[in-house]
């Protein structure tokens, strides 16, 4: 194994070097470095135009400024990166740094999202194939796939920041506006829960009536603008999400499994009373992270002690239950910080920026506002990847769902539920893996035009501006993190196949 | 509620009425457009002086008014430098840094009496005192002295080689964007009888006619000669007598003192001293995304309007939806058509202003090779085949409809009165329409065969020149030519200095220089890219580029117009349009002609109360 992993970084290292030579080539011919000052009518224009071409080297041969900019990248072994300024003087290591931390802000949520969303997506059309639910799903699917990013990102902006921020600054939602909301989550419920065609409408009904009911009661209490949600709901939905996570993953059946979800929830909320001043005003974000880890690692605990037989089941499904209390106990946080937050920022989402200028809340009012900035980037984002995985794990799925030894689990009597989740579900996985590694690679280089049309400053706008004006430095500081990206998420897709598959490694 | 760009008009008048009191030729009393009359009468409510009026504020309020130039982020303090020079870096720095100019809404030079006050003493030899406001300081408290101004004629004076420039022409030893003009014009540097004066001098060794923007704006001294462990005093001594050893250390910080290295990271608020009504904000700059300007406390004139302006580095793409979203105030957008469709939806909640700019379009003939070179019938029959009026009615009307033909090339449709008085001399307004008739005489008498080809270059993509040569070859083609659209990226690289072209099309963008046209129109200037020569024109721009006297700068310009039209140096066709936007709760937002952009008088800004 590590003889397989050394030669492959061994290649790959090669492939990045010529790669680079060939990038830094097309780069600096790409176009005219000089272009602006030729159209200049300054009178020290040929000062000017020397003085770029001496800054930059233009003079050199191409191969000569390879091998300078080369040396430069060579003393990050020596701990000392010099990846060169740009044509406006900037220094390249630090506007990497900075654009990187930025993009990965802006894709590491659209990712997870992405991957939870088009996965669950893409088994229940799957499961559900050739329904209604399926159709729809495969053509939204090529919808979103073909979808132009900035005119989406344009209709997004007007629906979901300027008149959302309209009406949220009444808050009111008129009664076809519940009726709407109502409609579709209970026509989507009710295809997605399927079964006869009686029991679709039943379902769609019951969601209906729900839906309108709790939103024409928060309506009514003023909840969109002074929104609450308090420790019993905190405590009601984790352990909803407890049951639901074993329902899914065990089975209601194995009750010690059931027991351990449950009393995770339960520690749970309570650890949210106990925590509560830190967590109100936390100093940083370690602080979260630290109790978050914290919070995992005493529910997998729980799910050690309650386990018995299914010790192994236990521990994982109280972790997930763990960490889903974790996001509850955030949202009741930042779901009170909300009027406040109002107060400050009265339109909360900005069409541009990845933050308020001069912002001024406290902890969670800041969490808000940035979070508010991430919406809108992290849906488009998340619409086009979740379209290309739930087409992937449909038809992989649907492969799985074929095979022999899926119909020998069906006919040895087991129910559906444990069919999916436990034979079928983990072989479809396989090739999603490989799809998830490189595609978040290209997330990293790809987000150009979503970036650009949301004002944040990523790896996009850093390549773009420096391919603008012919600057190689920050193209090459671009290729070197997304090629070492590209390369590395290859590597682990491949060392996970081959950890998977014994038939890969040779 | 929708201003329109009347206001340069008659702030254009009063400028005229200011500068040409001694010169009025009868022909600028002639009878104004009625649109315009129609126009200005409807508007006179608007401000009519170019500069900025007094608004009457008195203290600032507390608050946060938000602009975008684009999505250039900041570069650094000093924007003096090749690579931090932008109108992106400027408009941050020119609200921390003042001077005693700058420009108005039609391009006119306003003087910044807070700044303080200067005037030619003697016009042939040319002497200008200068004498700053006796309250100026920077924000540091430090007087604004006589060695700031010195410290500023030093980068633009002395050579690598540690001597007061010869030509300009020499190896500059600080890296300034401006070259060594000034110390070429002025090679003693200003005069003064202290470190810490006031007051001061500059003796021109020659006449230069744009003496009154060679004088830039200054950067503390006082922070160079601290960061290199002397005195003001001594700073003053070593650039009056050229000392390297010092001199070597202040380029030094000079050069890579005040840029940012590092975007968000502010300077030293100790480096980086204000003179202008604001100054950096603490924490105020956050990389890639804005950068946050406060009132200046110990600002000495009218203090700012509103306490912070933001900039934010957003793409022009984005403004209209932020505008209307509230995320910016005041806006500049690309000036499309679609741009301003989409701001008049926005109804009452935006105001818009539309106008033209200081750059301008046009059409310039090829005279080192090719079939215009020789003939003047050749291009006159082009000229009568190019569908000015019909460009300008299809393409920028519906952005600005003040638009019109320009028949100039020193002077602006804007600049009324000039322009009127200039182009009633100058030309005849033969080809105001479109002549197939004389065009075809012109080109038979060229003796040119039918199907000859025209090669119109251009900097491609740009969609808008395509759509003009689209028109001229509809035009055109009729007469005989056939027009090619050779529109390349690589235009200015390739086809330019190459002559591969008949006819290039581009634009000027005014400097708000008199005499910054001598390099495009005399004989061998380097942006006399088609190779024209013509006496007249040279002689003209002698006699106008070396002196100060605003009269025969009109009557040379006069001369040096007709000529270009006579001789058929190239096809003016219009100012571009500018486009700017803002919320209606903000008072005193006024957009401008001139490069500094809408945001010149971010100042004055106040929301209403």
């Amino acid at each position: 194994m590590l003889k397989f992993i050394l030669r492959r970084l061994g290649i790959s290292a090669l492939v990045l070097l010529a790669a680079s030579f060939l990038m830094f080539v097309l780069t600096v011919n790409s176009g005219d470095p000089l272009k602006d000052l030729r159209e200049s009518n300054a009178d020290n224009k040929q000062q000017l135009i020397d003085a770029r071409v001496d800054h930059m080297g233009l003079d050199d041969p191409d191969v000569v400024r390879y091998v300078d900019w080369l040396a430069g990248v060579g003393q990050c072994f020596t701990g000392t990166c010099d990846l060169g300024t740009t044509v406006t003087g900037a220094n390249v290591l630090d506007l990497t740094a900075q654009a990187a931390t930025s993009t990965l802000r802006l894709v590491t949520a659209a990712t997870l999202l992405a991957i939870v969303v088009g996965i669950a997506v893409g088994i229940i059309s799957a499961i559900r194939q050739y329904s209604g639910f399926d159709y729809s799903v495969t053509f939204l699917a090529f919808l979103f796939f073909s979808l132009p990013v900035f005119w989406a990102a344009v209709l997004l902006k007007e629906y979901g920041a300027i008149r959302f921020n309209d009406w949220i600054a009444g808050g009111d939602m008129k009664p076809l506006m519940i009726f709407g909301t109502a409609a579709v989550a209970g026509v989507v419920v009710g295809a997605v829960l399927g079964g006869s065609w009686r029991r679709i409408l039943s379902t769609g009904a019951v969601t209906f009536a729900f839906v309108a009911l709790v939103l024409w009661v928060l309506n009514a209490l003023d909840w969109f603008r002074n929104p609450f949600f308090g420790l019993g709901m905190v405590l009601l939905t984790s352990l909803g999400a407890a049951v639901l996570v074993t329902a899914i993953v065990a089975g209601l059946g194995n009750r010690r499994v059931l027991y351990a979800a449950l009393t995770t929830a339960v520690v749970g909320t309570l650890s949210y009373l106990a925590f509560a001043g830190i967590l109100l005003e936390p100093s940083s974000w370690w602080v979260l992270i630290g109790l978050f880890l914290l919070a995992v690692v005493v529910s997998i605990g729980i799910g050690a002690a309650w386990g018995g037989y299914a010790r192994k089941q236990a521990m994982l499904i109280s972790g997930i239950t763990g960490a889903i209390t974790s996001l509850v106990i955030v949202f009741d946080i930042l779901v009170a910080s909300w009027a406040s937050f109002l107060q400050l920022k009265s339109r909360p989402i900005s069409t541009i920026g990845s933050e308020t200028p001069n912002f001024s809340g406290d902890f969670w009012e800041s969490v808000l506002d940035t979070g508010m900035q991430l919406v809108l980037p992290t849906v488009v984002l998340t619409l086009i990847s979740v379209a290309s995985y739930s087409r992937y794990t449909r038809s992989s799925m649907l492969e799985v769902m074929n095979q022999d030894y899926v119909r020998t689990a069906r006919s040895k009597g087991l129910s559906e539920r444990a069919v999916v989740t436990k034979h079928a579900f983990r072989n479809a996985l396989i090739p999603i893996t490989t799809i998830v590694a490189f595609d978040f690679a290209g997330l990293i280089g790809g987000a150009v035009i979503t970036e650009s049309v949301f004002g944040w400053k990523g790896m996009g706008a850093m390549f773009r501006e420096g391919l603008d004006r012919v600057d190689p430095a920050p193209v090459m500081a671009f290729f070197l993190v997304t090629g070492t990206a590209a390369i590395l998420m290859n590597m682990l897709a491949d060392i996970a196949y081959a950890y998977l598959d014994p038939r890969i490694r040779r | 509620m929708k201003i329109r760009r009347a206001s340069a008009a008659v702030a254009a008048v009063a400028a005229g009425a200011l500068l040409f009191s001694a010169c009025s030729s009868p022909a600028a009393d002639d009878e104004p457009q009625t649109e315009d009359t129609a126009a200005e009468s409807m508007e006179t409510e608007q401000i009519s002086d170019p500069c900025k009026v007094d608004t009457g504020t008195t203290e600032t309020a507390e608050g946060e008014v938000k602009y975008s130039v684009g999505e250039d982020e900041f570069l650094g303090y000093n924007t003096l430098t090749p690579e931090t020079y932008s109108t992106y870096n400027s408009a941050v720095t020119e609200r921390i840094q003042g001077l005693f100019w700058y420009f108005g809404v039609d391009g006119t030079i306003c003087h910044d009496e807070n700044f303080g006050t200067y005037e030619a003493i003697s016009e042939d030899p040319l002497q200008v005192r200068y004498t700053i406001a006796d309250d100026a300081v920077w924000s540091d408290g430090t007087p604004i002295t006589y060695a700031d101004f010195l410290l500023d004629w030093a980068t633009q004076a002395i050579t690598a080689d540690g001597a007061v420039t010869e030509d300009a022409s020499e190896e500059a030893l600080f890296n300034s964007i401006s070259g060594l003009t000034l110390g070429d014009y002025v090679p003693d540097g200003p005069q003064a009888d202290a470190a810490d004066a006031k007051t001061f001098q500059y003796d021109y060794e020659r006449v230069y006619a744009d003496w009154e923007i060679l004088v830039s704006t200054p950067l503390p001294a006082h922070v160079v000669a601290e960061q290199i462990g002397i005195t003001t005093e001594e700073l003053v001594t070593a650039i009056q007598e050229v000392d390297m050893d010092v001199l070597e250390d202040a380029v030094e910080f000079w050069n890579t003192g005040w840029l940012s290295e590092t975007p968000g990271e502010l300077p030293d608020p100790a480096l980086v001293p204000s003179s202008g009504p604001y100054m950096f904000k603490e924490d105020g700059w956050v990389a890639g995304q804005s950068i946050t300007l406060t009132a200046n406390e110990n600002y000495w004139g009218p203090p700012a309007a509103t306490q912070d302006v933001t900039f934010r580095f957003a793409a022009a793409d984005t403004h209209v939806q932020a505008l209307q979203n509230g995320d910016l105030d005041v806006i500049e957008p690309q000036a499309t058509v679609d741009t301003v469709d989409q701001l008049e939806q926005l109804g009452s909640q935006v105001t818009v202003t539309t106008g033209q700019t200081l750059t301008w379009e046009h059409l310039d003939f090829n005279f080192n090779n090719g079939i215009f070179s020789e003939s003047l019938d050749a291009r006159e029959a082009f000229a009568y085949c190019v569908p000015r009026q019909k460009i300008v009615d299809d393409l920028i009307k519906p952005i600005d409809d003040t638009a019109v033909v320009m028949n100039a090339r020193e002077v602006f449709p804007f600049q009324t009165e000039k322009y009127d008085e200039i182009v009633a001399e100058s030309y005849d307004g033969r080809y105001d329409e479109v002549d197939l008739e004389t065009a075809k005489e012109k080109f038979a008498a060229a003796g040119l065969e039918e199907g000859t080809e025209v090669r119109i270059g251009y900097s491609a993509p740009n969609p808008r020149r395509a759509d003009e040569i689209a028109s001229i070859k509809a035009s055109c083609d009729q007469v005989g030519f056939d027009i090619v659209d050779t529109g390349s990226p690589e235009f200015f690289d390739k086809d330019l200095p190459n002559g591969d072209y008949e006819v290039a099309l581009f634009a000027w963008a005014g400097s708000g220089q008199k005499a910054s046209g001598q390099n495009i129109y005399a004989t061998g200037q380097p942006q006399n890219y088609g190779g024209y020569s013509d006496e007249v024109v040279d002689e003209a721009w002698e006699t106008l580029a070396s002196t100060a006297d605003e009269a025969v700068h009109v009557e040379q310009t006069k001369v040096i117009e007709k000529q270009l039209w006579d001789t058929l140096f190239g096809i003016p066709l219009f100012a571009h349009p500018g486009v700017g936007a803002y919320s209606s709760d903000l008072e005193n937002v006024r957009d401008t002609a001139a490069q500094s952009g809408i945001v010149w008088n971010a100042e004055q800004w106040a929301r209403a109360s």
